[in-house]
Formats: structure tokens, C-alpha cells, sequence
């Protein structure tokens, strides 16, 4: 792995996209987050709105656009479900911040990278998700590890393909 | 020079949206009676908007899937199904794509047909009102099982109405929007319903676990739950009806938070992951079909003439006994009771005197069986004095001794009954 300051990294590999990208792809993957566990019922093992946080965050290696739309989004899956508003907005603002925090110091270009840190995002925002429900809220919430791991892994593969097809819609010079 | 806000701007922009957050959810949720920690039942006037705001961008397109008439395993399978018989010949594709979309389309059609057909004819046959509604969306977390339903406030939805199938139960409203509406699923870990065992009749709480199965909480260790007993709402809850079909045991197993208690895992009879229809009871008020409507109509009219005509029977004969007088008025004198009107053009009719009068005749003196009347032109007298001794209370009769005057005055001594006494044993009939 090369070594390059945060800097001169930023610089140099900072993805831009059309401004309707921005809102179009999450609201996308929103939308496709809430209508295809209807069809696929139990098995639904993926978060696409963490997914593509994770791609701009790591694509604009910027941690407070990571953080902001980390934010939006978890806020908006929130609004989605019967839970307190700001559950998933928490996890996901950290996430962002996260992701975009790393993406200044290492290759992510990579796919194995790639894949690994979005297996490990995963991870830390089931966990933050239940931290918040458990502790922060005291709320009884039994988690199923077994499902949040195989959310991970499903977020590990749908980013495979997902974060080639969203490179397409990058502005190049 | 850096300041300290632009060395630490991302931090501290971390920090405020975390901040802001956490001062949000901290106004969503309170401390209950118990002392544990929950949440709203119904959201607050600014959370229900934000939920009203996203609900409405991402139901449109939900609609729009789902009015397409295609489901995503079809499309799915047809895509991979498509690609291969291109690379085979593309003529033979063009015809097998055509054919192969018809008979999707027509498939899923007749599926969604014999679903509905059978939706309909559970509704037809069900005692309460429904309505049918389609579901469109999810929350997109298996940590919040509920859905979205096509049907809202305009359809005359209301929160904590029940969600059922022709199998079972499915869960109730949560929150209703214009033209949608929010169902939280029976298992979902923050659900509650009301349930009883159909042969144990135990009754418990139905909520769901962390691997979205329903399981009945709170139960005493008990070895008569055995696994296949139905399970059926119990109708406490004030939201499902009683008797609605829940599902049935699949396994008992401890409660790990309780020593003593047990958990009973539901198989539900719904297919919780694989719902399309669903029917929302509006109303609890029986909908009878058309001809039990009609007996009740006729029953309802027969009764109520029934009532009618004794209401004018008694009517009547309360008017004749207004017209009729009466035999004896205690306020007037003998000489001017009405029984000696003669102006009645009904006279009253007496009992002809017998011949051979003995101590039972009224009238007579017990002791001696004559007639204790010495006028013996007095014809009405022995009526007199058994009506005198009819109109006397029994009270006066055993304990008021009989003067003189009154026998005098021509008023035959009226032997008191013998009061039964419980200690004098009984005596025969000489």
C-alpha cells in the first residue's frame, strides 16, 4: 500500500458526480430497501442505503459530507419504520464518518478493501444500531447476530457489484 | 493560524449531528409505569410528519412496482432465462420471450385471482366489516417488522384496527396516512397481542423474538402445552376479535430472563413472509349475510306487533275496570256498597245457598254447622260476610278476638284459622 499524506491522497482521488446523483442513487436504494424484502421476506440479508453511504463516503473521502448524508439516510430508513427516529440516523452518521475517514488514509480502490470495509462497516452499524436501542434508550431489543452477520456478508457482496456500476456515474476530467 | 473549529471541523460536525440526534430520541421516548423505558405508542404531531413526508416519497414508486403486476423472483428469473436463450438464437427468442412473458403475466394473474377469489369469499362469509387492501412496501429492517398497506385514512382505516387473512391474524394499524397505512406484523418484537390456548385455555401475551418468530410470553412453567395446540385470539386486547385463528404451538422452551416462566414459539397461520392481501376489520358491528338480515327484520316485526297488541289488551282492560264497578268499596256503608246498585244492568250473580248447609259452608258457625245469619231474608248476607272475611287481612283474623257488638250488629263471628305451628303435631281429621 502506498504512503501518502491525507492531503495529497484527498487531492488526488476525490470522485465527483452530477448533483442528481447525490440524491437520486439514495433515494433509489431507499426505495429498493423497503420494497424487496416484501418479496424476498426473511432472506432480504442486505442494507443498501449503508451501502451506498459507504460508497460516497468513500468516493468524496470528505468525513463531513460522509457524516451528513449518513445522517439523511439513516434518518430517513428511521421514518420508515415504527422505531424512535435518529436509531439508524446515529449509526449511520458514524458509519459515514467513519467510512470516509478511512477512505482518506488508505487505497480504496481496492476491492478487497473495498469489500472488507464495507463487511466491517456493517458490523459496527448493527452494533451501534443495537448499542443505541439497548443502552442509549434502554429499550428491550433482542438482536440476532446471526442475522446482522449475514446482512454483512450480503452488504460485502452486493457492494462488489454496486460500487463498479456507481463508478460509471463519476465525473472524469 | 488554525483555529481549533477548522483543525477539528469534521469531529465536530460528527459531534453536533450526533448531539442533535441524541436530544431527539431522548424527546421520543419516556419511562413508563414499570420504570422501563418505551417508547410512543402514537408519534408526536413533528415525528408523525417526518414519517408522513417519507412515506410519501417512497410509496409512490412502491405503488408503481407493485402496480406493474410483476413480482421480483419472476423478473429475476426471466432476466438470467433471457440472456441464455438470446446467445441460443435470437428468433426463437423474440417468440419465447413473448410467450414466456404471457404466461408469467398470465400465471401470476390466475395466482392473484384464486387469492383474491379466496380473499373474497372468506370476506363474504365473515361476520365483520373489511377491508381488502395490497401491500406495497416494508420498513426495509428486520428490525421493525411492518409494512405498508395500499389503503389509508381515505379508505376509513384507523389506528389499532386488525390485519388479518383468510388463515389468521397479521398484525393491526400502527399509522395511517392519507392513501397508505402502517401495519406492525405480530412479530415483531414491540407488538402485543391478546392469545388463548383452544385446549389448555391459557391465556398469554403474543409478541414476536429477535428471529421474528411469535412466541407467547410470561407463562408459568406448564406441561400440558404441548406442541401442535392451537392458538387463538383471545379477544382482551380490544383490537382482535375473539376466537380469530393465531397459529399453533411449535415448541416450548425456558425463558432465559425468567426462572420459572416459559416461552411458547407460535408457527403462525398467516404467512407472515409472503403476504399480498390482507383484509382490515373497519368495524366490529356483525355484517350478517342478506337472508339472516332479513329473518332478523321479520323476527324484529313480529315482536314488536306482539308487544303492540298486549300493549292494547292491557290498554282495555284497564279502561273496563275503570267501567266496571267494583264489588265492595271500604269507604262507603253496607246499605250503599255497589254490589246493591241495582241500576247495574249486569247484576252480579250469587252462588245458589246449598241445601243441606254444613260447618264448611261459608257462613256457617263452625262449631254447630248452621247458618249463623238469623235473618233469613237476607239472601246476600252469607256473601257478605265471606267477603268480609275475604277483604279482612289474614293478620286481623288470627289475632283480633271477636267482640260482642260485632256479633250483634248482625256480623257473624268468623272463626280464625289455625295458624300452622311448627312444634304442634299435626292433628287427624276426626
Amino acid at each position: 500500500m502506498s504512503v501518502l499524506t491525507a492531503d495529497s491522497r484527498r487531492d488526488l482521488e476525490i470522485h465527483r458526480y452530477p448533483v442528481l446523483i447525490y440524491g437520486l442513487i439514495p433515494l433509489v436504494a431507499l426505495v429498493l430497501q423497503a420494497w424487496l424484502p416484501r418479496l424476498m421476506g426473511k432472506y432480504a440479508w442486505f442494507d443498501l442505503p449503508l451501502v451506498v453511504t459507504v460508497y460516497f463516503a468513500l468516493g468524496r473521502r470528505s468525513p463531513i459530507q460522509g457524516t451528513i448524508m449518513g445522517c439523511a439516510v439513516g434518518l430517513f430508513e428511521d421514518a420508515l419504520t415504527h422505531h424512535a427516529i435518529g436509531i439508524n440516523g446515529i449509526a449511520k452518521t458514524i458509519c459515514g464518518f467513519m467510512a470516509a475517514s478511512v477512505g482518506i488514509r488508505i487505497d480504496v480502490e481496492n476491492k478487497i478493501i473495498r469489500v472488507g470495509l464495507i463487511f466491517l462497516l456493517s458490523l459496527l452499524s448493527s452494533a451501534l444500531y443495537i448499542f443505541v436501542n439497548r443502552f442509549l434508550l434502554g429499550l428491550a431489543l433482542e438482536p440476532d447476530w446471526f442475522a446482522e452477520l449475514y446482512k454483512a456478508l450480503g452488504n460485502s457482496a452486493i457492494a462488489l457489484v454496486a460500487f463498479p456500476f456507481l463508478d460509471r456515474f463519476q465525473l472524469r476530467d | 493560524m488554525e483555529t481549533l473549529f477548522e483543525r477539528y471541523r469534521n469531529l465536530m460536525v460528527l459531534l453536533v449531528m450526533l448531539m442533535l440526534q441524541i436530544v431527539g430520541l431522548a424527546m421520543q421516548v419516556h419511562r413508563g409505569d414499570s420504570g422501563h423505558m418505551s417508547l410512543d405508542p402514537h408519534d408526536s404531531k413533528g415525528v408523525r410528519l417526518i414519517r408522513l413526508w417519507a412515506n410519501a416519497i417512497v410509496s409512490p414508486p412502491e405503488r408503481l412496482f407493485h402496480s406493474s403486476g410483476t413480482s421480483a423472483s419472476w423478473l429475476w428469473q426471466n432476466y438470467f432465462d433471457l440472456r441464455h436463450v438470446r446467445d441460443e438464437n435470437k428468433d426463437l427468442q423474440k417468440n419465447l420471450d413473448r410467450l414466456r412473458l404471457e404466461q408469467a403475466a398470465l400465471l401470476e394473474d390466475a395466482r392473484q385471482g384464486q387469492r383474491l377469489q379466496a380473499l373474497l369469499s372468506f370476506q363474504e362469509k365473515y361476520i365483520y366489516k373489511t377491508q381488502a387492501a395490497q401491500i406495497i412496501g416494508t420498513s426495509g429492517s428486520d428490525q421493525s417488522r411492518l409494512f405498508y398497506i395500499d389503503k389509508g385514512a381515505d379508505s376509513k382505516l384507523e389506528r389499532d384496527m386488525a390485519v388479518i387473512t383468510a388463515d389468521g391474524i397479521v398484525g393491526k394499524v400502527r399509522e395511517v396516512y392519507p392513501r397508505s397505512a402502517q401495519v406492525l406484523v405480530i412479530n415483531d418484537q414491540s407488538s402485543g397481542a391478546g392469545v388463548i390456548l383452544e385446549t389448555t385455555r391459557i391465556r398469554g401475551i403474543l409478541r414476536g423474538n429477535a428471529l421474528g418468530q411469535p412466541q407467547i410470553v410470561g407463562l408459568m412453567v406448564d406441561s400440558r402445552i404441548q406442541p401442535g395446540e392451537r392458538v387463538l385470539t383471545a379477544g382482551g386486547d380490544e383490537i382482535f376479535p375473539r376466537g380469530l385463528p393465531v397459529g399453533v404451538v411449535e415448541k416450548v422452551v425456558r425463558d432465559p430472563d425468567q426462572d420459572g416462566f416459559i416461552r411458547v414459539i407460535v408457527k403462525p397461520a398467516a404467512h407472515l413472509d409472503r403476504l399480498d392481501e390482507v383484509l382490515v376489520i373497519t368495524s366490529v358491528q356483525p355484517r350478517f349475510p342478506p337472508e339472516q338480515t332479513q329473518d332478523m327484520a321479520t323476527s324484529e316485526a313480529l315482536k314488536g306487533s306482539e308487544v303492540a297488541e298486549e300493549k292494547a289488551q292491557k290498554k282495555a282492560s284497564e279502561i273496563m275496570a275503570e267501567r266496571l264497578p267494583g264489588l265492595i268499596d271500604p269507604n262507603l256503608p253496607p246499605d250503599q256498597q255497589p254490589r246493591n246498585d241495582t241500576s247495574n244492568p249486569n247484576p252480579v250473580t250469587h252462588p245458589p245457598m246449598p241445601l243441606h248447609p254444613d260447618r264448611f259452608t261459608p257462613g256457617t258457625d263452625m262449631s254447630t254447622g248452621q247458618s249463623v245469619t238469623g235473618d233469613a231474608t237476607s239472601k246476600d248476607a252469607p256473601d257478605e260476610n265471606a267477603a268480609k272475611k275475604l277483604a279482612t287481612p289474614p293478620s286481623k283474623l288470627e289475632t283480633k278476638p271477636q267482640s260482642k257488638s260485632e256479633t250483634k250488629s248482625g256480623n257473624p263471628p268468623v272463626k280464625a284459622p289455625a295458624k300452622p305451628d311448627k312444634d304442634a303435631t299435626p292433628q287427624r281429621n276426626p
